[in-house]
């Protein structure tokens, strides 16, 4: 496994407010109802309906910041599209299912960050480090601690999704095989 | 020892741990994978894709055909055609495919396969059912494809939340109706729980539910985000399982002092039969505030109305009775086994009597109205999981939800009708 995965991300902080659906808040119900699940065709569309362009606007080591009950529904897209623009999510709630497909798209995300909306603003200079959960505001001076991922989670993230589990799982197993 | 809730309890048995405590992530040993007709193609590619050809326990796998049963269309018999070749490849034994076991969420708690105190993984998220007999199944989603693949995957010990019954229900009225008046109770601040991701544990007055019971209260929390819910096995419960045992089994109950999430209390005994108006089940009203609503379509089964005793319950009203013009009714048994029964005690002859349409067994119209579906401007009243706008049909369309025998009556009606009343 690599040991260069970056679990520590340094970038502006992108605030949502709270009830954010997939549909709609997160990328535009045509996209998943079209079933689109390849990052470059979604990544135009990534909050284009609340702030069109924002994928031409934010850097890599950004992170989303999100109220209570983010992304409703067992949706991908947009973790998609966020993984691949190398973004992490803090929430501070999200359905247990949009945790699952988020974790499943290898984004780097923590949820359960009690009043974490309350710590920042948009365009804030944020450090969050997601294997021990440490969230550090500079602009404002202000640190958290809230929970990491679960160590048992930490493989999915860092090869990439489940995809790149399994073709981890896969490749193991074959070298096993030849030995 | 800490005390332990029911399906921690399972969660912890399986993973070959002394104790879960909710948060903790563990790898179950399934006792048994059920993977549906609608998604072998998605995992089969995925796993070819990646070179994937051999399961980790094809002895295990569960194949079921009952969500598109008769293939309404070219696609599905594409989409047939394509899961035996896969059950062939995979070496895959246990395939119900089209008249060969039934609904996967009932059949197999009728025959045994599915046993207190047992836990497998499931596609669907309607595998909350296994509580009907005390086990736990878990809705995996495409990651069936990881369960298929290595045997397991990883399950967030999820929260309880305790529901007391208190109470007998009055004659006529059904177990649907529970779920559903819960579910308005929830909406309406009445009751205040989170289900997101809990198991809901059944607790109090039970012993009036039998299996088919216990499976229609399984079904409406499912649809407000439970994902899972435990029925504690009654003795007739026990002896039904032990009559049909396909193998050894232990049932397990919460400890006594268990922790839950949040403990609700809900008095049957006064319950009304309920009716949820369309656009979702939440939407529950006592039937008086809604009776003589004109319908077109009506449809009985789904996983949660599909079991023997809810088709008596419908053959009772339906009996010498005729369906009102231009009103069509489906029917669709849980099981190939219901089906059979249906013919040799003469139930079936009641149905085709009163002018109803048989389907086989299996999701009838509740999946994404593969078959029998409603027209924009037509009214529905169903057993179906759930009345979302567009469930079965035009988005447009009216659905309504009520128990067995309430749709029963108002297909004899023509109009929104109390069995009790008719």
């Amino acid at each position: 496994m690599s040991t260069e995965f970056q679990w520590q991300l340094k970038g502006r902080c992108y605030k949502l407010g709270h009830d954010v659906w997939h549909a709609g808040g997160v990328v535009p119900n045509r996209i998943i109802v079209g079933r689109h699940f390849d990052a470059k065709d979604i990544i135009p569309h990534l909050f284009e309906e609340t702030d069109p362009g924002f994928h031409t606007r934010c850097k890599p080591g950004d992170i989303i910041v999100a109220g209570r009950n983010f992304g409703m529904g067992p949706k991908m897209n947009g973790y998609i599209a966020m993984q691949a623009l190398g973004l992490g999510l803090v929430c501070e709630s999200m359905p247990f299912l949009a945790y699952r497909a988020a974790i499943g798209c290898g984004l780097r995300t923590m949820t359960d960050c009690v009043n974490a909306t309350e710590m920042c603003e948009t365009g804030d200079e944020l450090e969050v480090d997601f294997r021990n959960g440490f969230f550090i505001n500079h602009t404002r001076d202000i640190r958290r601690e809230y929970p990491p991922i679960p160590d048992t989670l930490m493989e999915i993230v860092e090869l990439g999704g489940n995809t790149g589990w399994l073709k981890q799982w896969q490749a193991n197993r074959l070298a096993e095989n030849t030995k | 020892m800490p005390a332990l809730t029911a399906v921690e309890k399972i969660l912890a048995r399986k993973s070959g741990k002394a104790a879960v405590r909710p948060g903790d992530v563990v790898s179950p040993d399934p006792d048994f994978i059920m993977i549906h007709d609608g998604v072998v193609m998605g995992a089969k590619r995925e796993l070819d894709a990646l070179g994937i050809n051999r399961l980790a326990t094809p002895d295990k796998v569960v194949m079921v055909t009952d969500h598109d049963v008769i293939y309404g269309s070219a696609r599905a018999a594409e989409r047939g055609a394509f899961n035996r070749k896969a059950a062939a490849q995979w070496g895959v034994k246990n395939f119900f495919d089209v008249g060969r076991g039934g609904h996967g969420h009932i059949f197999p708690m009728e025959t045994g396969m599915l046993l207190p105190g047992m836990f497998y993984f499931d596609n669907d998220r309607h595998a909350t059912n296994a509580g009907a007999i005390g086990a736990f199944g878990f809705r995996m989603g495409s990651e069936i494809s990881r369960v298929l693949a290595t045997g397991t995957n990883w399950v967030m010990v999820p929260k309880t939340v305790r529901l007391t019954l208190k109470g007998r229900l009055q004659p006529g009225v059904h177990a649907r109706d529970v779920g559903f008046h819960f579910a308005a109770m929830l909406k309406q601040g009445g009751l205040a729980a989170d289900l997101d991701y809990r198991v809901l544990e059944y607790a109090g007055d039970l012993e009036q539910f039998d299996l088919a019971s216990r499976a229609a209260l399984c079904s409406t929390p499912t649809e407000i985000r439970a994902y899972g819910v435990f029925v504690p096995p009654s003795d007739a419960i026990l002896a039904h399982a032990k009559a049909h045992a396909k193998h050894p089994f232990t049932p397990v109950y919460s400890d006594p002092d268990a922790r839950y999430d949040a403990d609700l209390t809900l008095d049957i005994s006064r319950l009304e039969p309920q009716v949820s108006l369309p656009g979702s089940v939440e939407n529950a009203v006592d039937i008086s505030k809604v009776a003589g609503t004109a319908i077109d379509h009506a449809f009985i089964g789904s996983c949660g109305s599909g079991m023997w005793e809810d088709m008596t319950a419908a053959a009772a009203i339906l009996k010498d009775r005729r369906l009102a013009p231009g009103v069509r009714l489906f029917i669709a048994p849980g099981s190939e086994a219901t089906n059979r029964r249906l013919a040799t005690e003469g139930l079936l002859q009641v149905f085709i009597d009163a002018g109803a349409v048989m389907l086989p067994p299996g999701c009838g119209p509740c999946n994404d109205a593969v078959i029998g579906p409603v027209h924009s401007g037509e009214a529905s009243i169903s057993t179906a999981t759930n009345n979302n706008a567009g469930r079965f049909g035009a988005k447009e369309a009216k659905l309504y939800l009520g128990s067995p025998a309430t749709v029963a009556a108002s297909a004899v009606a023509g109009k929104i009708t109390d069995a009790r009343k008719l």
